[in-house]
């Protein structure tokens, strides 16, 4: 059995295999879900990494996108930070909650449909722009070989023409 | 005779006072060293002190500080700081320069007509020049006055300046280049065809100190644990990714926890963290030390370091670090000591911060392994073999000037 990294026993620890283990942990929980929370792609923005590999950064925000598109209207407690009268402050707020609802809702629907577009779109245009890129590469990778391929596979001298 | 060794640094600023720039700091401390050993050494700066304004504001002339002559000239005025910015700006948001643009954008960067005709005058009986960091037009003037002896110590980092083309003529026209870790002198020849044997690993040594954690703690009133970031706060050093990060992860985990900011610029902090976030501006070298002592985990979020000198300052005062991956120094900094780990985004952040919260034991080793390595690799004893082995023997096969 192979010794924890993060136990230490007076050794100098081995940062290298530490962050690995981390890395694949912080995997494991990305694929259980753990990371889809879009205040991280809010975090993420400042990250220098993401600039220079734009694409992956793309795929990240995409993700968060898709987790947090439509809001839950009812997703929140109506709370009072007040401890003074805060059970009828609550059930004051409560009460203008309900009175507002037939218009709040009205909103809540149109921007979850505008949400829902602007996804699909961004999406759409990721997807069209990558299948192009995609193309053109291989196209450029095809007439790279072609060009080169004269001299590699020149033909060999013919000696039978003397 | 050592004695009759003459050496010239050159650099656009001397570190002294409140002009404190990593580059500007390495200078003087190499500098020092070789004043120190009996070799005769002449500084020559700016009169400028401010590295956004860059106006003349010390007195040209000469004067002694710490056994060697600092001379100081003007920064040149004529220039056109529209049409440098304007360049600036293009080659920071990666776009390519005309030959006749970077002509443009050294023509007007920060130089000193003055100082390269001293050194023209006086510089002939020299020993050697070591000039730096590698991103002025004055480096590049005085690297043509006597490319032949001259030592680029460039602070090099990876980005779009290191690629022009006439900073890869500077790499190539010197006599020699001084790095201050490996993986910067790695990126240099990826990027450059630097001459065999005229490339050293030299660095800066630090010194030990004594730190009082109880100290700081009485004096600012910081309670519990506390990650720590020193130095300037801009985007390239990675300040408002660690303030996302850190506000992120109070969020997420709940846990208690604050930010200890000490250095210079203004940082952004979002309400939701502003309660803990302590930010002492620009302090005592002792304040600073025991800061880091004090520390449960230093920060270093930084994107572009050539050496890092407060993660090895961190280590000193035996605090386990948090790199970023993707600053090469620092992440093999940490790699070879085991006294800290990188993250690359986010979720590595928060499970790294998590581990070393919660593991004591983990984060002593840490810290006194980091310690180790600075000891061993960064001691001045080390650091003036390198530097002396570099001085001793500057190539006599440079290429003429460009």
């Amino acid at each position: 059995m192979t010794e924890s990294p993060f136990e230490i026993g007076g050794a100098v620890p081995d940062a290298a295999r530490i962050v690995e283990e981390i890395q694949r942990t912080v995997e494991a929980r990305r694929r259980a879900g753990a990371y889809a929370d879009p205040r991280l792609m809010l975090a993420e923005q400042a990250n220098l990494l993401h600039r220079s590999r734009d694409a992956n950064f793309l795929d990240l925000y995409l993700a968060g996108l898709k987790d947090a598109v439509f809001v839950d209207i009812n997703d929140f407690d109506i709370r009072e930070r007040r401890r003074y009268l805060a059970p009828w402050l609550v059930r004051l707020k409560k009460g203008l909650w309900n009175l507002l609802k037939f218009y709040t809702y009205r909103l809540w629907s149109q921007q979850n449909e505008v949400n829902g577009l602007l996804l699909t779109a961004i999406e759409e245009m990721d997807r069209t722009y990558r299948a192009r890129i995609e193309a053109l590469e291989r196209q450029v990778g095809l007439r790279e070989a072609a060009s080169s391929e004269p001299r590699d596979a020149a033909p060999p001298p013919q000696a039978s023409n003397r | 005779m050592n004695a009759a060794r003459h050496v010239v640094f050159v650099c656009p600023r001397f570190a002294d006072g409140a002009t404190l720039g990593g580059a500007e700091t390495l200078l003087r401390a190499q500098a020092e060293r070789v004043a120190r050993a009996g070799w005769r050494v002449t500084f020559l700066t700016t009169c400028a002190r401010n590295h956004v304004t860059w106006r003349n504001e010390a007195s040209p002339g000469r004067e002694r500080i710490a056994g060697m002559t600092v001379v100081r000239f003007p920064v040149d005025e004529k220039r056109d700081v529209a049409a440098f910015l304007r360049m600036q700006d293009r080659l920071s948001r990666f776009l390519r320069l005309s030959a006749g643009e970077e002509r443009m954008w050294l023509a007007n960067g920060i130089n000193s007509t003055a100082l390269c005709e001293y050194l023209r005058r006086e510089g002939g009986a020299a020993h050697c020049i070591v000039v730096g960091p590698y991103l002025f037009a004055l480096t590049d003037a005085v690297s043509r006055v006597f490319p032949e002896k001259t030592l680029l110590l460039p602070c090099l980092h990876d980005e779009p300046f290191a690629r022009l083309a006439c900073v890869r003529a500077l790499f190539e026209r010197v006599a020699g280049v001084l790095f201050n870790s490996r993986p910067e002198q790695e990126l240099a020849k990826r990027l450059f065809d630097i001459r065999p044997n005229a490339s050293w690993v030299v660095g800066m040594g630090l010194e030990e100190f004594a730190a009082e954690p109880g100290r700081f703690r009485k004096r600012t009133g910081v309670k519990g644990p506390f990650v720590m970031y020193s130095g300037r706060r801009e985007p390239l050093k990675g300040t408002p990714l660690l303030v996302n990060y850190l506000d992120l992860f109070v969020r997420r985990t709940g846990r208690e926890i604050r930010l200890v900011l000490t250095g210079s610029g203004a940082v952004t902090v979002p309400p939701t963290l502003a309660t803990r976030v302590v930010d002492l501006g620009f302090v005592s070298e002792e304040t600073k030390h025991d800061a880091m002592a004090a520390a449960t985990v230093f920060a270093h979020p930084s994107w572009n370091e050539s050496f890092g000198i407060v993660l090895l300052e961190s280590w000193l005062a035996r605090t386990p670090a948090l790199v970023h991956a993707g600053s090469d120094v620092l992440r093999h900094h940490c790699r070879v000591s085991g006294g800290g780990l990188w993250f690359s985004c986010y979720p590595e952040f928060e499970a790294e911060l998590e581990l070393l919260l919660g593991n004591e034991p983990l984060r002593r080793a840490m810290g006194a392994a980091g310690r180790r390595y600075v000891q061993s690799e960064y001691a001045w004893e080390k650091v003036e073999e390198r530097l002396f082995a570099a001085l001793g023997s500057p190539p006599k096969s440079a290429g003429p000037p460009a």
